[in-house]
């Protein structure tokens, strides 16, 4: 029953993109590719408002506005500039990939607790089940829209309308301006199509950026399925049948999954059906033969077989099922700067240190924005939502939003160069009362001493920066001020808005004439630290240096503040503020530390002396041989070290996973205490789950000769081995490194590399279920076939069930989008049990599954310990953590001198239960205490 | 008083191509306000590239041309169209098919009138058009909700007609428009023109492809040839005057040697 109703609720939804296409495609007689980007955008817009609070019908309003925006450039780039209209709609959806991907700022945004338009609806609900009432509203609606959208085009300016795509030389001649018209035409038409796609993410919870690809063939095929039913000639009709066709379209992928269709072939087999359609209508229009509607309902009804899933996902809401008694810290970063996961680290280690264990007595939620600023409020607002008790932005961005955002707990800053300028206070003392942290802007006057003592007399400086970037501009200004003290010195600037333009710039600088490169810290500068030391070489500029990581990266000095400091100040002042002081009554502090670093290896290759009181006063000397050795205390208790050795960590994505398990390496190296015996740095890669990126990360680390390597993801092992072949390499977080290809067997791989197979506990998990659910027959599933990791899964869950005596019923999809459907086919087989394992696409969406599932009182289990948070009945999977710690162990064997080559491969899963008993109450399952002993976290 | 003004009116098209056509060569025509020109020629002499100028498709290489008092020519077309009308030789091109004829006539009667989202066809307009469309004498009258896809050649045209001249603009283009009538229709759109012309008192050019219809319509009647005008029949003299009279004329043309011979015979194939 379900089924149908939500194929009906569904093809009202798209009702709108029908009569859009209706209205492209038959009345402007214009192929509107556009709206498989309008599609999207609706989409964006209403759920980037809808999270922020606005409401619902406001925030439809805004979308159909946006979309409509979003036509009228495609229809002026027609008739203003004479592009082809295809051309002109790919060129407009191409671009608005960027500006949905800007609105959103982020691939995917849950709508998981905002009040939404159907919440709306369930609160005037009598009483009636949720999906049909919603199909009734929905009928309403449609209706409404039917009437008006053709009344529309009954008025004096609908006319002109129908006149201009039907006959544009009738319709000039009559003083219609045809392309004003068109324009409006396709911007309405447009604006429709974004009313479907607002409607269409608040019901299925989620926006997601490829939601709206194939958006014109589903118009399309509504409208044809339409025409090829209704044939009376009425733009009432019209209209309606395209209405009509939408809901049937619905229909047959309902029909078409009932089934048992293979949903993968669905898109093609659409694309075929349209043009088939397509065709045929053309030869009755030119009266070839006498195909008639037989013919057309003929082929419509093959569609029945053939037509794919474009449905979405439900949402759910799970405020009620996660108990908050942990302390719970919000922590997050505007980018993966180093400087700002140098602060992150130490202050999740300083916390550590202080008492604060994750999963015991506290939580943390650690985010990242991965540079898009949009995400930053999303994450604020997402900490909101989660309750935390203290939030912990670090970089001046995340300050910025928490200051203005978070009134109502406490908010303790850090790695921010100015807080005044953004309005957390006016003084170290005079602040926010929720607001603390930890500050301090680059000192530049300090720095200039320092290079006048290398670089007297007359100077000409270069000075890179993004004007772009608040700190960098604070930076600069600074600097400026400090030269008021030295007017023989001139200043050069160089503005740069990405890290590719960073050569130019410096090369350009190199062709001044200045005499020195004096760089404040700039996260391009930083990215692209290497492009000005090559173009400073080609004249022997030397480069001073505010970034203090890297002393032998080729500047002459750096000075700056280590910003391990800055954590674990703040950590210290989160402390404070949760053994209850009062935040207003801290004053914020500044940075405690500061590191001096000099590269006499640079100076002899530039002919330069550095001054001996210099090199007394630096914290870091590089010495002539380029070893680098770290003084800590005063000048003289310098203790020359071996040679600095670096450690590659190389990290396919950011995904909560691979995070965690990075985090395990680190912290077991840090602990073990063979980082400073044996004087290693850890350099931190992270391709962003770009392949291309990760190939040349790979290189890039070959090249540079590291001394170890540790891969976290199965791909950046597989991109390592492919480029190393003698740098020790160990690896972890992968799932199978014989199917990856990396090693014929365990003790069979590369001499240089060994590491940690973690499979997927699958047959556990099964086992687990039949001991669970002695009675249950069928387990549902649904995975990408694309995933190979989905796949091995799915192939173990075949055999383990088998063995186990369940039946299987699988549906795959190709995308988050066709998730609803494919979910209403698997309830529609009554499982016992859901399951998910390994499958990255279905596990964007856990909570919005398991909000459904909940409605049904099915079990839902899944592989990931943490996936009980959002809303699963059991988890068994690795500890990722525990995976970093042994990966970290493994290294630790080959750092002390073991050859890897001698090393085996491990399968380690370190088995970790979750349980949800609050579920397991409402489904009225009891599960046995020694389970629930079992289980590392039972949700009550 | 002149209606339209056409002064040294020069037009190539595809200029320094292989296909360049040097298709007017300096027209001068005064068309007083009411007078009712109808132009004949052989293929290619320019008799429908005149009457695109003076509808303002394109601009002259060289001249001028003046609709009453004032050059269009720089106007976008639908502005154009608020002050003059056209009907062309496709039945087709003048209605939209897929509208109804109600709605095709309540479009044109908007013409030059804004046209907001704002349902105006109301059952007064309705009986308006009914009238009108009776005076079409096509059996019309009862089917103002068809659309027009579904009414012959001849039924359109006449509509068409009637929607040119509804508005009464100040001129009325008439390219061969009965050229793709079957005979009875053919005439019964004729006898529309004239009435409806005399009627508004329009200003009215037409092309003809019927040397009969050239010197029964109208008040003036020109012969082009090779992009000029190389004849003028006005008055009493256009009124007494045969077709035979007209293929004599022809003869003394060709003496002139404004004619080559194999032109009157193209002219007598063509429009006899």
């Amino acid at each position: 029953m379900e089924l149908w109703v939500g194929a009906l609720n569904l093809g009202f939804l798209y009702a709108f993109v029908a009569i859009g296409i209706y209205i492209t495609f038959r009345i402007h007689d214009f192929p509107d590719i556009t709206v498989d980007g309008t599609f999207t955008t609706g989409a964006a817009v209403t759920s980037v408002l809808v999270v922020s609070g606005t409401h619902p019908l406001l925030a439809v309003a805004a979308s159909f506005i946006a979309c409509s925006a979003a036509g009228s450039i495609t229809a002026l780039i027609n008739t203003r500039l004479n592009v082809n209209s295809l051309l002109a709609g790919i060129l407009v959806m191409t671009g608005l990939y960027s500006i949905n991907l800007h609105i959103m700022g982020r691939s995917n945004i849950p709508l998981l607790e905002a009040p939404e338009f159907f919440t709306l609806l369930d609160r005037v609900n009598p009483g009636a089940p949720r999906e049909p009432w919603i199909a009734i509203c929905l009928t309403f609606i449609v209706a409404a829209s039917w009437f008006a959208v053709s009344f529309f085009f009954k008025t004096d300016f609908g006319l002109s309308m129908r006149a201009s795509g039907n006959n544009p030389v009738m319709a000039r001649a009559a003083g219609i301006n045809v392309d004003r018209v068109k324009i409006l035409g396709v911007a309405f038409a447009n604006g429709l199509v974004g009313i479907s796609g607002s409607l269409v993410a608040q019901y299925q919870g989620f926006s997601d950026i490829g939601m709206g690809i194939g958006t014109v063939v589903t118009g399309l095929a509504a409208v044809i399925i339409g025409e090829s039913i209704l044939k009376k000639h009425s733009i009432y009709v019209w209209i309606g049948s395209a209405i009509a066709g939408s809901v049937i379209f619905r229909f047959m992928i309902a029909i078409a999954l009932y089934a048992g269709m293979n949903p993968i072939d669905l898109k093609l087999l659409t694309a075929i059906f349209v043009l088939i359609t397509l065709v045929i209508t053309a030869r009755i229009g030119k009266g070839a033969g006498k195909l008639k509607k037989k013919h057309l309902f003929a082929a419509a009804m093959a569609v029945v077989a053939i037509i794919g899933i474009f449905a979405g996902m439900k949402y759910g809401n799970f405020s009620g099922i996660i108990p908050q008694k942990k302390v719970r810290i919000g922590v997050f970063q505007v980018s993966d700067n180093p400087i700002l996961s140098i602060t992150r680290d130490a202050f999740l280690a300083e916390m550590k240190r202080l008492g604060y264990v994750e999963g015991e007595n506290a939580t943390f939620l650690v985010e990242n924005a991965n540079g898009d600023l949009a995400t930053v409020n999303t994450i604020a607002d997402k900490f909101l939502r989660e309750k935390v008790d203290i939030v912990v932005p670090i970089s001046t961005a995340c300050t910025q939003v928490s200051v203005n955002k978070i009134k109502d707990r406490p908010v303790v800053f850090a790695t921010v160069a100015n807080p005044f300028i953004i309005g957390a206070g006016k003084s170290d003392t005079d602040h926010l009362p929720n607001v603390t942290g930890v500050y301090g802007a680059v000192p530049m006057d300090k720095t200039m001493e320092i290079v006048r003592k290398i670089l007297p007399g007359h100077l000409r400086i270069g000075v890179i920066w993004d004007p772009s970037q608040a700190n960098s501009e604070e930076n600069v200004n600074n600097l400026k001020k400090a030269l008021k003290n030295h007017p023989e010195v001139t200043f050069v600037g160089g503005n740069i808005a990405g890290s590719s333009e960073v050569h130019q710039v410096a090369a350009s600088l190199v062709h001044k004439n200045i005499n020195a490169f004096v760089l404040p810290t700039d996260n391009i500068v930083y990215s692209a630290f290497e492009s000005v030391v090559k173009a400073a070489r080609s004249k022997k500029v030397p480069i001073i240096y505010n970034d203090v990581d890297h002393p032998e990266g080729g500047a002459l000095a750096v000075f700056g503040y280590t910003y391990e400091t800055s954590g674990r100040q703040a950590a210290n002042l989160a402390d404070r503020i949760l053994k209850g002081e009062d935040p207003a009554s801290i004053p914020f502090e500044r940075y405690k530390e500061t590191v001096l670093g000099v590269n006499l290896k640079v100076a002899k290759e530039l002919g330069l002396t550095i001054p001996r009181d210099l090199i007394d006063e630096a914290t870091v000397i590089v010495d002539e041989k380029g070893n680098k050795k770290k003084r800590d205390g005063g000048p003289a208790e310098g203790k020359p070290a071996g040679p600095v050795k670096r450690l590659a960590l190389f990290q396919f994505t950011d995904s909560v996973v691979l995070d965690v398990s990075a985090r395990g390496v680190i912290d077991r190296l840090k602990q073990s205490g063979i980082l400073e015996k044996e004087n290693i740095t850890i350099d931190q890669k992270l391709a962003h789950g770009d392949f291309s990126t990760a190939q040349s990360m790979a290189q890039d680390i070959v090249s540079k000769n590291y001394d170890y390597i540790v891969t976290i993801s199965t791909v950046s092992l597989q991109v390592t081995v492919n480029n190393n072949k003698k740098i020790p390499h160990v690896f972890g977080t992968v799932t199978d490194p014989i199917k990856a290809g990396v090693a014929k067997s365990f003790t069979d791989h590369p001499p240089n590399m060994t590491g940690l197979a973690t499979p997927q506990p699958v047959e556990s998990t099964v086992r687990l279920m039949r001991r669970v659910f002695p009675n249950a027959k069928i387990i549902g599933m649904i995975w990408n076939p694309a995933e190979a990791n989905s796949e091995i899964c799915t192939l173990m869950t075949r055999e383990a069930a088998k063995k186990y005596g369940f039946k299987l019923v699988e549906v795959q999809i190709t995308g988050t989008q066709e998730i609803d459907e494919a979910l209403r086919s698997v309830l529609g087989s009554s499982p016992d049990i859901f399951f998910t394992s390994g499958d990255t696409t279905v596990s964007s969406v856990i909570p919005s599954i398991a909000q459904k599932l909940r409605q049904k009182k099915i079990p839902y289990i899944t592989n990931t310990p943490a996936d009980i948070d959002s809303g699963a009945f059991m988890c068994l999977g690795a500890d990722y953590y525990d995976v970093g710690l042994k990966t970290a162990d493994l290294a630790i064997r080959v750092i002390r001198g073991e050859k890897p080559s001698g090393i085996p491969i491990v399968s380690y899963v370190p088995e970790q239960l979750t349980v949800n008993l609050f579920l397991a109450k409402e489904y009225g399952i009891t599960i046995s205490n020694d389970l629930i002993k079992k289980a590392v976290k039972v949700v009550k | 008083m002149t209606m339209i003004g056409i002064s040294g009116f020069h037009k190539t098209f595809n200029a320094g191509t292989i296909n360049e056509v040097y298709a007017l060569r300096g027209i001068d025509l005064d068309i007083a306000e009411g007078e009712f020109l109808t132009i004949i020629g052989t293929n290619g002499s320019g008799k429908s590239t005149l009457l695109n100028a003076i509808a303002g498709t394109f601009l002259p290489d060289r001249g001028t041309i003046t609709i009453g008092g004032k050059d269009m020519a720089k106007k976008p077309d639908f502005q154009r169209a608020q002050v003059i009308s056209r009907v062309f030789q496709n039945p087709f091109t003048g209605t939209a098919p897929q509208m109804t004829i109600a709605e095709n006539l309540h479009l044109a009667s908007l013409r030059g009138k804004p046209r907001y989202p704002i349902f105006s066809l109301s059952s007064d307009r309705l009986a308006g058009y009914r009238e009108e469309v009776r005076m079409l004498e096509m059996q019309l009258e009862d089917r103002l909700d068809n659309t027009i896809g579904t009414l012959s050649g001849g039924q359109r045209q006449a509509l068409t007609l009637l929607m040119a001249v509804m508005n009464e603009p100040k001129v009325l283009l008439l390219d061969e428009h009965t050229a793709a009538l079957d005979p009875k229709s053919a005439s019964q759109v004729v006898a529309l023109t004239e009435k409806f012309i005399s009627r508004y008192n329009l200003t009215a050019v037409m092309v003809t492809h019927s040397m009969q219809q050239a010197l029964e319509l109208g008040t003036r009647t020109i012969l082009m040839n090779k992009g000029k005008v190389i004849e003028e029949i006005t008055g009493k003299e256009k009124q007494f005057l045969t077709v035979n009279d007209l293929l004599d004329r022809f003869a003394d043309l060709r003496k002139q040697e404004k004619l080559t011979s194999e032109m009157i015979e193209e002219m007598r194939r063509e429009y006899l």
